[in-house]
């Protein structure tokens, strides 16, 4: 039972707080609609400042959630979002401030393949991330599994992504020698 | 009359310098500590008013931190003058004495026949009001005390004596304010 109770007591406490989130705090660019709240005091108002990446609040201000569309600028910026609340009597609380990594990802540049060629390792300029795709073999691109074609290879870190074509041309085919 | 009686006190020089105020006693409530907006009622009681060398009880001093509204005062009744000269307590928020004390928020005498003399009764005298505590985002000082005065220090008497009676205190502390605990930021 009082296991039970301790479990309950944690659920709502996930509930009631939400997740903790990472300082500093990394969204792609373009990225749009992210939501950032703090802890809701239904008496209190919150003023939010974004500052840096390109950020602009769209919705929420006064209140205790927000979005955010970010820029197209990569980079770390710190004290980006910052929230003061302020009490129903007045009173004024110290700034709760987070850092923004604006988060671009590249694909090294691949050119096109041969059926025939031996598998090729896949890199981003940021690792860590997950490649997919037709021929994606962890972090390895192999023709001959991918086939004759145009393929999508798409790399995902973080919630970000980015893709890239890789092309694997057919072997020429030579018909047989003949005498004139 | 009271001129030759402070010569005769004077000539066997008794007591000359004794505290004049006896013993005090005081309620608050509620209880401490305090928060914003709260109301609390504030009773004394000086038991007694020793009038050395003719030095009569003259005014109560409200001595109030700045973490109460001095204008939410309400007072309940005046502070009583039994056996007491003819004239009658007013209640000032300010009024400068022939001594240049600056004085208020309070009670003080204004004796029928000489103004700057106080009363010659010996109390009790009962004092209660009620007062509010500030909106205020800092802790404030809440701090409650209460002087008395005699006509000695408010200049309407010449002899020298309880003119060093310390103010009573009532109450020290400080506003509760609640902290502001805003979360860290999350993103979903």
């Amino acid at each position: 039972m009082k296991k039970l109770i301790t479990v309950l007591f944690l659920i709502i406490g996930l509930v009631s707080f939400g997740q903790t989130t990472a300082n500093p705090d990394i969204v792609c660019i373009n990225a749009t609609g992210e939501q950032y709240f703090v802890t809701n005091t239904p008496t209190s108002t919150y003023q939010w400042t974004i500052t840096g990446g390109g950020g602009v609040l769209q919705t929420g201000q006064g209140t205790s959630l927000i979005t955010v569309d970010w820029g197209s600028t990569p980079g770390l910026y710190p004290n980006a979002v910052t929230v003061v609340e302020t009490t129903a009597s007045g009173c004024v609380g110290s700034p709760v401030t987070l850092d923004v990594q604006v988060l671009e990802l590249t694909l090294q540049p691949v050119s096109s393949f041969c059926l025939t060629d031996p598998t090729y390792t896949l890199s981003a300029n940021i690792s860590g991330g997950t490649f997919s795709g037709t021929g994606v073999i962890g972090n390895d691109f192999d023709p001959a599994t991918a086939g004759v074609g145009t393929h999508v290879i798409t790399y995902s870190f973080n919630g970000c992504t980015t893709t890239t074509n890789i092309t694997v041309n057919s072997l020429p085919v030579t018909g047989p020698i003949q005498h004139y | 009359m009271k001129k030759l009686l402070f010569i005769f006190i004077l000539l066997f020089s008794i007591n000359s310098f004794s505290q004049c105020v006896g013993n005090q006693t005081s309620t608050i409530t509620p209880a401490g500590p305090y928060l914003p907006g709260d109301i609390v009622t504030v009773n004394y009681t000086l038991h007694s008013f020793t009038q050395i060398n003719v030095n009569w009880i003259h005014a109560f001093e409200i001595n109030l931190g700045p973490g109460w509204l001095q204008n939410t005062i309400i007072t309940s009744g005046n502070p009583g003058n039994p056996g007491g000269s003819m004239g009658a307590w007013i209640w000032d928020n300010q009024h400068t004495f022939p001594s240049g004390l600056n004085f208020g928020p309070g009670w003080r005498f204004v004796h029928a026949v000489v103004t700057d003399w106080g009363t010659n009764s010996t109390g009790p005298f009962n004092i209660s009001f009620t007062v509010t505590v500030k909106q205020t985002c800092t802790a404030e000082d809440l701090s409650v005390a209460i002087t008395v005065y005699g006509d000695c220090q408010t200049g309407g008497w010449f002899n020298g004596a309880c003119c060093n009676d310390p103010a009573y205190n009532i109450y020290q502390g400080n506003v509760q304010v609640a902290p502001i605990v805003t979360s860290n930021i999350n993103h979903y």
